[in-house]
């Protein structure tokens, strides 16, 4: 598992171009006096300019290669448990106004506030750069790099049928003005490089897939060994899965690998301590603050600034800087993930996890990169205790109720083990268990912390968000293993 | 061939005369104007209004190479001159990077429908909004969610219940003159509650989608089924690991129509990346299923009358008696495959064009659900999946579920925490009923499905 936590944190060099507002200071302003009642709890304008590309090779042509530009402004109003959002993207004055008088729509006061002047907020921190990063890298060059893949791919097993390469990049230019006019600027660029073949033997065919990226240049990715890693573990997993048997059914004990395992802790606990669900008393964690919800030793952080990962953010889109939040110390439940909104209405301090995909987007409370700290156990005594069970060391998908808790992950890639040793590798199964259960079965955590690649998507309320994930290898003493070996 | 209904968003005309100007051998446009209030209320007060107005321009541009067509797609929310200039010039230096395929087939000379089609479309598709008021809306909202809280002592919380309406205006054009316009309007109400409390909560919704509100199933009856549904599901236990005769309510049935739409895509037949890639003309379900792909049905919401190509859609019939008879097309994969086209390409602004059905209806059997469980000795009720756990290439299945446990014809009680798996290739071939149930879910239909010899897994 590619692990890269350690890069220095960069300092920042925004360009003088890209950081202007791109509406006039005077409309936004009266914009915002529009908008806002006395009595509003909080509000803002956010205003985002984003640009995004992908060329994608299949059948060994690279023949799809798009673009999309795309800007917006969202006008939000907050007053006690209520918000009002418009969206609109078109910039013009008579257009933002009208914007401004929707998002009103939840406050029935009359009264203006006094007009605000607009001033920069300063930044500190820089996690990532604010530039496009596809800038330094023409479509050629993604071309030819994609092409090269193919036939690495092709070259390294006879069996390989198609290969599929994505690269996709985008940079979003944000700007958050509150309610008092401070106004906060992120650029944030992100990429990623995936690749998935399909291999086929005998009449049987399956399929692999890995992917890589985060908050930097494509032109380092391009530059790096990561895409022929990326090829490389394709190509493994899917001739892997050729030899896969039938995963076997019930519960059992199971040894989760580093890394994108981690998927385990973003279903299993970390929906269920976004403020929301809490404040409104949905969440099966809601009464259990200052209470074990982990085995003694088990350490849970959501940790948006760790720079250039998928996950990381400067600031987050209500324009609070990025947090460290620990989840769960030591087994105990000690922190929820928090908006301005939420945060005011628990009486908490916000931590930097009110996300919105974008502009056309409400504001939800999210995680970034959500970990579990590394333990001391030595991850190969960890496998040698399974006497029989499942060692999975990747991973597709997950979803949680966090009502009931129950949450599900899919692996991509496990074993059946036996006394400690690796029999078989086994087809894709789905692993279900309880949130507020599963970590105080846990009874190893390894010294092998790793992140995850730089791949993960979040879904919730139908808007996505870039997230990380990472995780030590841990050994759960019993979960549910969805086979069709009964 | 130009429809005489232009809309006032319209950018397409503009966008392929600065396609051609920059050296496009063949564009096609699509122009998009979307604009839509959402309303949610929680515990009987207004929780968030939101107002969307949003617009946007989509440009395919074919360049002529040596080694035949090239293309690229891209879009912009910025339809100002400029803004539309620029898109056409960076499709065309992106289309002159992106790789030439001698199957490519530009928008040019497709089986578009006629002058009097899209006239008789208008009139039985009338334009109109979705009928309601932000105030009706909320109300509705309001409505729903005090019949879910208060028709049984055991919903102890609500987590909001949402109405919203909107309306979409669309315009297509293509270079070879056809251009045609239409505008789709929708409403919808959910709501979802939670019975219980504690680690004992279990949570459930209900939602109804429909063109206009005079087709929208009452406040009364989507809140009242939210909360049947949650406060059902109270005190679960699990289930024994092993086999078990799987009956999927057609809420959760229609999951299996989207794993074959998605096997049957004539893109991932090309790719071989379908479990279905040689079953064209084979029997795929048991004798007497059949299943319909049907563009122009009075309850779905899937109607149209051309595809994202401009091609003229039709009625196909995919599973017949249970043999397999279509795999689904746009002009690309039509001509790869040397099959017809079954107009079925999906369009969005940007990127590649997908494959897609229209409305899916999944022909009723003779049975009511409870006779169905009537005949089951050991087996379970899902009216809840989650995960993602089906690989599309091999058909292999494994899901979390809840449900009910069927034991001796009867429900026992309340399942969760299990795992149902299989193979979809198998399971179609394992249906042992088809309901009589026939339930619409947006643009599909479908009734209850038993499938039988699916594993279980649980504690």
């Amino acid at each position: 598992m590619y692990t890269n936590h350690t890069i220095a944190h960069m300092h920042s060099q925004p360009s003088d171009s890209r950081d202007q507002l791109p509406v006039a200071e005077e409309a936004l302003q009266r914009v915002l006096a529009a908008m806002l009642p006395a009595d509003a709890d909080d509000g803002d304008l956010y205003i985002e300019h984003s640009v995004s590309e992908s060329i994608s090779l299949e059948e060994g042509r690279v023949k799809h290669v798009s673009a999309s530009t795309q800007q917006g402004i969202g006008a939000r109003v907050i007053k006690g448990e209520a918000s009002g959002h418009a969206y609109t993207d078109r910039l013009e004055p008579e257009a933002l106004m009208q914007a401004a008088r929707s998002a009103r729509s939840i406050a029935d006061s009359g009264g203006n506030r006094t007009s605000v002047r607009i001033h920069r907020a300063a930044s500190e921190v820089a996690l990532y750069s604010a530039e496009n990063p596809a800038a330094s890298v023409d479509f050629s060059a993604r071309k030819q790099l994609l092409q090269r893949l193919d036939a690495m791919a092709r070259n390294l097993d006879p069996r390989v049928r198609q290969v599929f390469g994505n690269i996709s990049s985008s940079y979003s230019d944000i700007h958050m003005i509150r309610m008092d006019g401070a106004h906060i600027h992120d650029g944030r660029p992100l990429i990623r490089l995936n690749i998935s073949v399909v291999v086929e033997e005998n009449g049987r065919r399956e399929t692999g897939s890995a992917g890589g990226g985060g908050r930097f240049s494509l032109a380092r990715m391009i530059h790096s060994d990561e895409p022929e890693r990326l090829v490389q573990e394709a190509v493994r997993l899917a001739t892997l899965n050729l030899a896969a048997r039938k995963a076997p059914a019930g519960s059992m004990p199971v040894v989760l690998g580093p890394g994108w395992p981690g998927i385990l802790l973003h279903e299993a606990i970390g929906h269920g301590l976004e403020g929301d669900f809490n404040r409104k008393g949905s969440s099966v964690f809601a009464d259990k603050m200052g209470k074990r919800v982990a085995a003694p030793g088990i350490t849970v952080v959501d940790d948006g600034t760790i720079a250039e990962r998928r996950g990381s953010l400067n600031v987050d889109d209500e324009g609070t800087a990025s947090h460290r939040t620990v989840l769960i110390e030591d087994g105990i439940l000690t922190g929820y993930l928090l908006d301005r909104q939420n945060a005011r209405l628990m009486g908490m301090q916000p931590t930097g996890n009110g996300r919105r995909e974008s502009y056309a987007h409400p504001v939800l409370p999210r995680m970034t990169n959500t970990f579990m700290l590394a333990g001391k156990d030595d991850p190969a005594d960890i496998l040698a205790s399974l006497d029989r069970g499942i060692y999975a060391v990747n991973f597709g998908g997950g979803q949680v109720d966090i009502t009931s808790g129950k949450f599900v992950f899919t692996t991509s890639e496990a074993y059946y083990v036996e006394n400690g040793i690796i029999q078989y590798p086994v087809k894709g199964a789905t692993l279900i268990g309880s949130g507020h259960e599963v970590l105080q079965k846990v009874s190893s955590i390894g010294n092998d912390l790793a992140l995850d690649p730089g791949v993960g998507t979040c879904g919730k309320g139908g808007q996505s968000v870039p997230v990380g994930v990472g995780l030590p290898t841990i050994r759960i003493d019993d979960l549910t293993v969805g086979g069709t070996e009964a | 061939m130009k429809s005489t209904v232009r809309s006032t968003h319209d950018y397409t005309g503009q966008l392929i005369d600065a396609a051609l100007r920059a050296g496009a051998a063949h564009a096609d446009a699509l122009s998009v104007s979307d604009t839509g209030d959402a309303i949610n209320v929680r515990n009987g007060t207004v929780e968030s209004v939101e107002r969307e107005d949003a617009r946007g321009v989509g440009l395919r541009a074919f360049v002529e190479t040596a080694s035949g067509m090239a293309f690229a797609t891209a879009s912009t929310s910025d339809v100002s001159p400029q803004g539309l200039q620029k898109l056409a010039e960076q499709v065309l230096a992106m289309a002159r990077i992106s790789e030439a395929d001698p199957d490519a087939v530009p928008p040019v000379g497709a089986n578009h429908p006629t002058e009097q089609q899209l006239a008789d479309w208008r009139l039985r598709h009338p334009e109109s909004d979705a009928g309601w008021s932000l105030e009706e809306a909320r109300d509705a909202a309001l409505a729903c969610e005090e019949v879910a809280l208060s028709c049984s002592t055991a919903i102890s919380n609500s987590e909001g219940a949402a109405a919203s309406f909107g309306i979409s205006h669309v315009v297509y054009a293509s270079s070879d003159g056809f251009s045609a316009a239409y505008s789709k309007a929708s409403a919808s109400l959910s709501i979802s509650v939670i019975a219980g409390h504690g680690d004992g909560m279990q949570r459930d919704y209900a939602w109804h989608r429909a063109l206009h509100v005079s087709g929208l199933r009452t406040p009364d009856l989507i809140g009242r089924e939210a909360a049947e549904r949650a406060w059902r599901r109270l005190d679960p236990g699990s289930m024994e690991s092993g086999a078990a005769t799987v009956v999927f309510e057609p809420r959760i049935a229609t999951s299996l129509l989207g794993h074959l739409i998605g096997a049957i895509n004539g893109r991932a037949i090309l790719q071989q990346r379908s479990f279905l890639t040689d079953c064209l003309h084979q029997p795929l379900f048991p004798a007497g299923v059949c299943i319909d792909d049907n563009p122009d049905h009075p309850d779905g919401l899937g109607n149209r009358l051309f595809d994202g190509e401009g091609t003229r859609t039709a009625s196909h019939r995919l599973v017949s008696d249970g043999v397999l008879q279509h795999f689904l097309t746009d002009r690309y994969t039509a001509r790869r495959l040397g099959m017809p086209e079954t107009g079925s390409a999906v369009r969005g602004l940007t990127g590649d064009i997908g494959i897609g059905s229209a409305n899916l209806i999944w022909q009723p059997g003779s049975l009511s659900q409870t006779d169905i469980i009537r005949q089951i000795r050991h087996g379970l009720l899902v009216t809840e999946l989650i995960g993602f756990g089906v690989n599309s290439v091999t058909g292999d299945y494994s899901r979390g579920a809840s449900g009910f446990l069927i034991e001796n014809g009867m429900i026992v009680r309340p399942v969760q925490g299990i795992t149902i798996a299989g193979n979809l290739k198998e399971m179609f071939a394992q249906i042992s009923h088809v309901g009589s149930d026939l339930t619409w879910f947006g643009s599909s239909a479908v009734p209850s499905i038993a499938i039988e010899g699916m594993t279980i897994a649980g504690a």
